[in-house]
This record gives structure tokens, C-alpha cells and sequence, in this order.
């Protein structure tokens, strides 16, 4: 039975195409100003990559992500704690915590040896800790996303940023720039900076291995480094593009859902 | 709002609180008599109400802003001063003839210093709250109703008898009777009234004339009788928090398909689950024992965690409550703490609970709708 599960997240829209237990295709394209048009195009492009000739050809769907109630095809819609829950544990059964960190939200899951969500705890109200606060970072810096993640500038002094604010936080690095402080160590202080709000988040959901990250964000090293050495354990590293993992809880529950229909 | 009730007390008591002014004080206002505000549910209606004044509970409802009022508080001030107070700077509260304040808690407590500096109402007061629930504190509160009784008296030009004050007593007591017996129409499997109705039912009966409200009420009641009942809903939910006083609140959380059937807040059930006693012979003894002791306590009073919090199982236990959502507004010290102990009980439990911050006005629907659909979801519901 071929299914689809739908993320329409606020940078990027994940499509992925499930039959049974294999990925049959995925897509993930930039989030465009309206999310039924974001909806669309992932999921037309994931259809095609399936080899499937239109949506119709796909038993069930379920929308997840901030723009879930404006996916035109989805049957029905879940909310993105639940999909990020049951893709990240589908993909490794022994996840026990995600830390979601997304465009402009980030998330902490603790869930079961079933994959049931038990607690979490959302920051969805700031850019604090979210592919926006990178994004302004990469501009300031001039050294693109790539230049944030990358674990060759991760320096070994991270600058210390407080600012709790992402706004003022961008104005605290342009003082870290004009203070002539080397920008491999500001690019591990803006790294430092996001793990700790995260790593404050873990505490307060708690933390329980395997953990791992999920979400845009989660493709940054430089981040996963600092978080990991702030948890004192290792991040374990998913199977498949983390940041489809809400997309593929999706397809899994679409499955479900189908089935017990 | 949207509802399913075919009533016209309904479409009233709805229409008292979606606004601050209604026809009901406008006639009350042209016939001659009086209208006195007041923060909290600590200030005893009773003493107004023997009064004859139209006791009105202060809220912001309506205010898109806090312009005005901004430069009279902190940016660290909780929400709900801020707009009701911009809504008196906006002059949505030049019907009041009088106003008492009280010190529930800091940020209520500075709404008298800046009415008092900036506005112009006839009668203005501060009432002082006790911040324990012994003897002692019920002693204070007796002499604070007392000196109410005889300033609001002295303007009005009107003795607040004890035989007064008994009769209201009753009167409201009365109020209380049948916003209970509205409550126990929710412990049904489908209930004919939802948390959002029946929030605007409660917070009308602080925005009309008492005798009018109690009619509105006996007919709403007849009325829910032929009303459907609600089915098809996810999971029975409970609301547990401070000041709220929007149904929209609610019917974003039901909109996800929790369908509130019982709180505790302070326009809900601590105002009205417990009667204030007609027995004792000194009223304002039983007033200052019912407000200090007796009623459902409120967060901002020390020594009563223990009672609230079995209050709060109880009520889980009568309406068959499935999970509980405890609501928060931002800067507020008393529901921090107070949800941080409700989630340890009701871990215990195993009573599902989350806790949700909000702004005093509407906002970041789409993140509420998020946490209200993941909690369903975590429910298993």
C-alpha cells in the first residue's frame, strides 16, 4: 500500500512517498508564501519520484508540520511532536529523545520503547534556537550556512553569547566582529549559544538515549559537537535525511490510519 | 460565538461577555443607579450587592493594545493589567461610578496607584488581602470588609446593613447554585453545554444585574434541556489557571476536539463550587471566613497547595476528565509555581497535563492549536 506523508514546515516543505516499510521517494523544496502551493510541489515531485503517475495513486495522507490544515490532499492531519516522534523511532527503534530543531521552531520529544510521544516541551514563540537565527547569523558572518556547520570552524575559544534574544544576539556578534575576535570561535560561541537553549530544553523534558536531532538544523555538526558535549553523550546519527523525519512520521501513520480503516 | 444552544438568555449572557458595556447596564445606568468595578475574586460581591450597586468584574475584553498604558507599568508586568488599564485610558470604563482594587497580587496591585493618578472615578479603593488563610488572617480580612462596608456606605449615602449583607448572601449564593447546576449538566457523556459557552455564561454573571442574570440563567438552564448534546469529541479536558476570561481561548483548544467539561479559574469554579454560609449570624464573619478559608482557594494565598490541588483531583474525578491544561499568563509568579506543582501531582496520578503560557489577549492561536493537538494525540485520543 503506497502512502504519503506531508511536512509543511515555515523554510521547507518535506514530501516522502511510503510503501509498506520502504521509502519509495522523498522531496524537499523551499517553503513558498502559501503552504498548499509548498504542499503541492513536494508532493507532485515525490510522486514523480516514486513513479507513480498522479497523487491519486496514493491510498492515504497525512499533513503534518505549521501549515498541516492547508494541505488540500491530506486526509487527515497530525501534529508534527507525533510524526517527529514515529519517523525518528521507525528509523531507529532505540530513539527515546528528539530534539527537533526546525526553521522557526525548535522541539524536545521524550517518547517510549513503542515510539509514543510521553512529554515535550516547544519554543515556538522566538527565533531563538531555529534555522533563523542561523540564517541571520550566516548573513552577518558572510559565510553562508555551510560556514556555520562545518566542524573545521568551530573554534577552540567559543565567544560567549547571552543574549537570550536572536535580534539582540546578532548585535552582540557585530560586536564580537569590530572587537577583531576570531570568527571561527564567534561561529562556535553562535553554535554554543543554540545548544545551550537546547540542551536547557532536554533538562526540562529529560533526557533518555538514543537522542537525536531532527529538523533543517540538524545538519548542522558545529551544533550537534556543542550540544553533545553539553549532554556528555553522543548525538546518534539517523539513517536517512533527518529532516524529513516529520514527513516520514507522516507516511507511517498515513499507513496505519489506511489500514485500520 | 458559534454555538449550538438555540437560546435567547444564551444570546444575552454571550452578548455581556464579549464586550464591557451591554443594554443591561445601560438601562440599570438610566434608571439612576450605581456601577462598581473590582479586580479579583477575593472582593466580596456581597458587600456591593447589599449596596445596590451592580457589582462588574474588571476585565480587558476587547483591548487590541497596551500603548496607553505601557508607560504606567514594566515591561515585566503580566498582560492583564496592562490592557485593562489601556481599556480605562481609552475610556471604556468612564460607566464606572466606583472602583476596588485589592492586593491579589503584585501586578493587580499596581492598577490603583495609576487609576488613582490618572482617572477620575467617583469611588476608588484598595482592599488588602491576606496572603495566609488562619484565624488571624480571617480576623484581618473581617475588619477590611467591614471598613468597605462603611466607606462604600459613606459614598453611596447608604447604610449596608447586616440584614442587608445576609440578603445578598443569599442572592448570590443563589448565582452560585445555579452556575453549579449549569456545571453539572458537563459531567454527561454529552455534555449541552461547551467550555467556551459556558465561560461566557460565567463571566456574564459578573457584567449584569444580579436578579437578571439569575433569571437568564434559570431560562439558559430550561433551555440546555432541549439542546443536544455534544459527541464526537477527542478527549474531556480541564482548565486550570488564573484570570481567563475569553471563551475564544477555549473554543481554539475545542476546535482541536478537547471539549472542556470542568476548570478551576477564577471565573469558573472558585467562584461558585462552595456557597458562603447563611447560618453564621454575623455575615461579615461568614463573608471573611468564605473569601479566606471556605471558598476554592486561589494560588496567591500560602497554606491552602495541599486543598487545591485535591480540588483539582476531584473535579478530574467528577467530570471524568481526561487531561488537564493548565493555563499561565506570562510573568506570572503564582501560576509558575503552582502548575510546576500540578504537573508533580498529577504525574503522580496519572492524570495527563500540560502547561500552556499565553498572553492575556488571544494570540499564537497556531502554536495553542499545536500543544492542544499533541497533547490529544499523546493521549492516545
Amino acid at each position: 500500500m503506497v502512502v504519503g506523508g506531508c511536512d509543511v514546515g515555515s523554510t521547507t516543505g518535506k514530501a516522502v512517498i511510503l510503501d509498506g516499510t520502504s521509502i519509495l521517494s522523498h522531496f524537499i523544496i523551499p517553503s513558498t508564501t502559501k503552504p498548499e502551493t509548498t504542499a503541492r510541489l513536494a508532493m507532485d515531485e515525490a510522486v514523480k519520484g516514486a513513479g507513480l503517475s498522479s497523487l491519486d495513486d496514493l491510498a492515504y495522507v497525512v499533513g503534518t508540520g505549521y501549515g498541516r490544515l492547508k494541505v488540500p490532499f491530506a486526509n487527515e492531519n497530525v501534529s508534527e511532536i507525533t510524526c517527529h516522534a514515529r519517523g525518528a523511532h521507525w528509523m531507529n527503534p532505540a530513539v527515546r529523545t528528539v530534539v527537533d530543531i526546525g526553521g522557526q521552531d525548535c522541539k524536545v520529544i521524550s517518547l517510549d520503547a513503542k515510539g509514543k510521544v510521553v512529554e515535550f516541551a516547544m519554543n515556538d514563540r522566538c527565533a531563538a534556537g531555529t534555522g533563523r537565527f542561523f540564517e541571520a547569523m550566516a548573513r552577518v558572518l558572510n559565510c553562508g550556512l555551510d560556514g556555520i556547520s562545518s566542524l573545521e570552524n568551530q573554534g577552540a575559544n567559543p565567544a560567549t553569547i547571552s543574549s537570550q534574544c536572536s535580534v539582540f544576539a546578532e548585535s552582540e556578534v557585530i560586536t564580537l566582529i569590530n572587537e577583531g575576535i576570531d570568527v571561527t570561535n564567534i561561529i562556535a560561541g553562535i553554535n554554543g549559544a543554540v545548544a545551550n537553549r537546547l540542551f536547557a530544553m532536554v533538562r526540562r523534558v529529560g533526557l533518555t538515549q538514543e537522542l537525536v536531532l531532527t529538523g533543517g538544523c540538524s545538519k548542522n555538526d558545529g551544533l550537534a559537537k556543542a550540544l553533545e558535549k553539553r549532554l556528555g553523550i553522543a548525538v546518534t546519527t539517523l539513517p536517512q535525511d533527518p529532516q524529513l523525519t516529520g514527513a516520514v512520521g507522516a507516511a507511517l501513520i498515513a499507513s496505519e490510519k489506511k489500514s485500520s480503516n | 460565538m458559534e454555538t449550538n444552544i438555540k437560546s435567547k438568555a444564551f444570546e444575552e449572557l454571550a452578548g455581556a461577555a464579549a464586550g464591557l458595556m451591554n443594554p443591561a447596564i445601560e438601562a440599570w445606568k438610566a434608571a439612576g443607579r450605581k456601577v462598581v468595578g473590582y479586580f479579583c475574586s477575593h472582593v466580596p460581591v456581597e458587600v456591593m450587592t447589599a449596596a445596590g450597586v451592580l457589582p462588574f468584574r474588571m476585565r480587558g475584553t476587547g483591548s487590541t493594545g497596551t500603548e496607553l498604558a505601557d508607560a504606567s507599568f514594566s515591561s515585566i508586568n503580566c498582560s492583564f493589567p496592562k490592557h485593562t488599564f489601556n481599556q480605562a485610558l481609552r475610556g471604556e470604563f468612564d460607566f464606572l461610578d466606583g472602583l476596588i482594587c485589592i492586593s491579589s497580587c503584585d501586578h493587580v496591585r499596581r492598577i490603583y496607584d495609576n487609576w488613582k493618578q490618572q482617572l477620575s472615578t467617583p469611588y476608588l479603593t484598595v482592599m488588602s488581602l491576606p496572603k495566609k488563610n488562619g484565624q488571624a488572617q480571617v480576623d484581618w480580612y473581617y475588619e477590611e470588609i467591614n471598613i468597605l462596608r462603611a466607606g462604600l456606605g459613606e459614598f453611596l449615602g447608604v447604610e449596608i446593613t447586616d440584614d442587608r449583607l445576609r440578603g445578598a448572601i443569599q442572592q448570590v449564593n443563589e448565582t452560585r447554585r445555579l452556575q453549579r447546576q449549569m456545571y453539572e449538566l458537563r459531567k454527561r457523556d454529552r455534555p449541552p453545554i461547551s467550555g467556551a459557552e459556558a465561560l461566557a455564561v460565567m463571566v456574564a454573571g459578573n457584567s449584569l444585574p444580579r436578579e437578571r442574570y439569575n433569571d437568564l440563567l434559570r431560562t439558559l438552564l430550561a433551555d440546555l434541556e432541549n439542546t443536544p448534546g455534544r459527541s464526537g469529541y477527542r478527549a474531556r479536558l480541564m482548565i486550570v489557571g488564573s484570570e481567563l476570561d475569553d471563551p475564544e481561548y477555549l473554543q481554539v483548544i475545542e476546535d482541536q476536539g478537547g471539549l472542556v467539561v470542568t476548570d478551576s479559574i477564577c471565573f469558573g469554579t472558585r467562584t461558585m463550587w462552595v456557597d458562603c454560609s447563611e447560618t453564621e449570624p454575623d455575615p461579615v464573619r461568614a463573608l471573611a471566613r468564605y473569601y479566606i478559608q471556605e471558598r476554592p482557594a486561589c494560588p496567591r494565598m500560602n497554606g491552602a497547595q495541599p486543598a487545591r490541588a485535591k480540588f483539582v483531583q476531584d473535579m478530574v474525578k467528577e467530570f471524568a476528565v481526561d487531561g488537564v491544561v493548565g493555563e499561565r499568563m506570562l510573568f506570572c509568579d503564582f501560576w509558575c509555581a503552582e502548575h510546576y506543582m500540578n504537573k508533580a501531582d498529577l504525574k503522580e496520578a496519572g492524570i495527563p497535563f500540560i502547561q500552556i503560557d499565553r498572553e492575556y489577549i488571544l494570540s499564537g492561536k497556531g502554536q495553542l492549536q499545536t500543544r492542544i493537538q499533541a497533547f490529544l494525540e499523546t493521549m492516545g485520543r
